[in-house]
């Protein structure tokens, strides 16, 4: 059974602890909420992952939300307008 | 026959007293003879259950008659006062004295209750651990003896076990108040427990399904999905909110088991908790008596760590009977560990839910994963941002706009009215417009000087565009470590142009890449 574990840690321990640790303060500091709400190293690592994953799908709707405005801005604006390419470019 | 005595045991035919008993009834062939004592007229009645002398009469002390004499299991039953005169056939305590000869003393010295026996029978039928249920025998009968307890509970509990729960409230008869509540820890099994409900756990979960409810109650928008800093089910808020967030808040809610009833989740781990908290909902009482270490399973978080330490504090209290302490340890590590398995089960979920999120995520590696996340966040940031500053910008194109386009295609190319930054000091989605609004008036160069740190601002007409009227070239330069994080994640119709420079980022880490781009943001504005 120690064998076992070992080889299913294996994987975090060929990681080692300190990248992990290093990985999730990093995303700490992007984490808008957890770098405003708790200054504390006390944060666990899922709940950064958690923040992590509600804070990517924030952006996804955020970006969705810009690409219908372009598109709306893009049919506002003259086909050949340079700033059409530009909203073309920007919603690829 | 080498009895002396009617009453006096005869070891050597304990074992067809059972057919002694049926076959013969008077006393004259009778070998069995029960207790070593002298009742030659009291009436010895002997309930057997699963071969073991369950109740037995006391003496000339107690003369009390087992209320259920026939609650005896299959084992023979007695009909010694049934009318049967004072020689009536002696029960087969022979028979059990032989097993547990040492038990027999106490049994015959101590007034035993009917519940407790009977209790006893049941309690240790429902779980399936034996030790456990010695512990819970033994710390539900504080009046009882210790040295009676145990081994009388170690005794019962071999044979007991080995019967199948259901059969056993069936097959003995127990007094209606044990019965039913078996019944209800019958009902905590079939929940999806396997485990007797106890005080402290099930006020836990009350506790836990009263906030399960409070969360439902609150308005389950999307917004507080995200936001939920609940600890109970977080974890599962999080997967359920990516599946619902089409929905609305209805699948949330259902998620959530609002009602503590047992609800079909998505989650795997939410069914114990509406079965447990269903189960111990409905049940009217509770029996304190059954504890069991298991429920730590059910219970998630902080609402783990509370049962934990109170099963450890009643596992201790229950192992101080029994005066082990190498129990207790590892029982304080078999908690640790479940607690530690479960926390890395919820990790393992967190990356797995991440990894989905990320587009073209292929990286089976923790710490890759992870880098990659960093940087798809980073470049999302930045993509709102532009998109937003876009957004902002068009429409003043025709207005006033048309000055800076120049002035930014001059090679100024920091793009700096554009806005973009490094995450810290302004918020991604930053307002474009309120930025150029106050800049306006300023000339371009003022501007790019300002306030932003250098960097990857970059002009999305420069970058991007089509026909554009800027040399690309000049401003790749500027932002290619931009480019890169940002590139891998859109689509792949970038402009050739950019492709040169870009591809060889990819191959590069992306932390260093990154950093790539700092620092050429900064050595351009410098």
């Amino acid at each position: 059974m120690s064998n076992r574990r070992s080889r299913q840690s294996s994987s975090a321990l060929r990681i080692s602890d300190d990248q992990m640790i290093d990985l999730v303060s990093q995303l700490s500091q992007l984490l808008p909420e957890i770098r405003e709400r708790r200054r504390s190293d006390k944060v666990s690592a899922s709940k950064v992952l958690e923040e992590t994953c509600n804070y990517i799908r924030k952006l996804h709707r955020e970006v969705d939300n810009l690409s219908e405005r372009l598109s709306q801005l893009l049919d506002s604006v003259d086909e050949d307008s340079h700033e059409a390419s530009v909203i073309r470019s920007l919603l690829m | 026959m080498n009895h002396h005595h009617h009453f006096v045991p005869d070891f050597e035919t304990d074992d067809d007293y059972v057919n002694v008993n049926t076959n013969s009834s008077s006393s004259s062939t009778l070998p069995r003879k029960t207790i070593v004592g002298e009742q030659e007229d009291d009436l010895m009645e002997l309930l057997w259950h699963n071969g073991q002398v369950v109740l037995h009469n006391q003496r000339p002390n107690t003369k009390k008659h087992p209320p259920s004499s026939s609650s005896s299991s299959s084992a023979v039953k007695l009909h010694n006062n049934n009318g049967g005169g004072g020689e009536a056939p002696p029960p087969p305590l022979d028979h059990n004295l032989f097993i547990q000869e040492d038990e027999m003393s106490s049994w015959l010295h101590y007034p035993l209750r009917d519940d407790d026996f009977c209790s006893d029978l049941f309690f240790p039928a429902a779980p399936s651990s034996e030790r456990q249920t010695s512990n819970q025998v033994t710390a539900a009968r504080p009046p009882v003896p210790s040295t009676v307890r145990p081994p009388e509970a170690s005794s019962m509990r071999p044979p007991v076990p080995s019967s199948v729960r259901p059969p056993a409230p069936s097959s003995v008869r127990p007094p209606v108040r044990n019965f039913m509540n078996f019944s209800r820890l019958r009902g905590d099994f079939t929940a999806g427990n396997g485990r007797g409900e106890s005080g402290p756990s099930i006020s836990k979960s009350t506790v836990r399904e009263s906030t399960n409810v409070n969360p439902s109650s609150t308005p389950s928008r999307e917004s507080d999905l995200t936001r939920r800093t609940d600890g109970i089910d977080s974890g599962g808020t999080v997967d359920i909110g990516s599946r619902s967030v089409a929905a609305g808040g209805g699948a949330y809610t259902n998620g959530r088991n609002p009602k503590g009833k047992a609800v079909v989740t998505t989650e795997p781990r939410n069914e114990n908790h509406p079965g447990t908290s269903s189960s111990v909902a409905s049940k009217s009482e509770i029996e304190p008596l059954i504890e069991q270490p298991e429920t730590i399973v059910d219970e998630r978080k902080r609402k783990e760590r509370e049962s934990v330490d109170q099963t450890e504090c009643r596992n201790e209290e229950a192992k101080q009977g029994r005066g082990s302490t190498s129990t207790k340890r590892s029982r304080a590590a078999e908690v640790h560990n479940l607690s530690e398995r479960k926390r890395r089960d919820r990790i393992n979920e967190r990356m797995k839910a991440l990894q989905e999120l990320i587009p073209r995520c292929n990286k089976s590696d923790k710490a890759s994963m992870l880098d990659e996340a960093i940087e798809y966040m980073k470049s999302l940031q930045l993509q709102i941002q532009m998109m937003s500053m876009g957004c902002g910008m068009m429409p003043m194109m025709y207005t006033g706009m048309q000055q800076y386009m120049p002035h930014m295609a001059m090679g100024m190319g920091m793009g700096m009215d554009m806005g973009m930054s490094r995450p810290p000091p302004p918020p991604p989605f930053m307002p474009f417009p309120n930025m150029l609004a106050s800049q306006r008036p300023l000339p371009p160069q003022t501007r790019m000087g300002g306030s932003y740190p250098p960097v990857h601002a970059s002009d999305p007409s420069r970058v991007y565009g089509s026909n554009q009227q800027f040399d690309p070239n000049s401003s790749q330069a500027q932002y290619p470590g931009y480019m890169d994080p940002y590139q891998q994640f859109r689509s792949p119709s970038q402009p050739p142009q950019f492709q040169n420079q870009a591809a060889s980022y990819p191959s590069s880490s992306r932390v260093s890449s990154s950093k790539e781009s700092e620092d050429q943001g900064n050595q351009t504005t410098s």
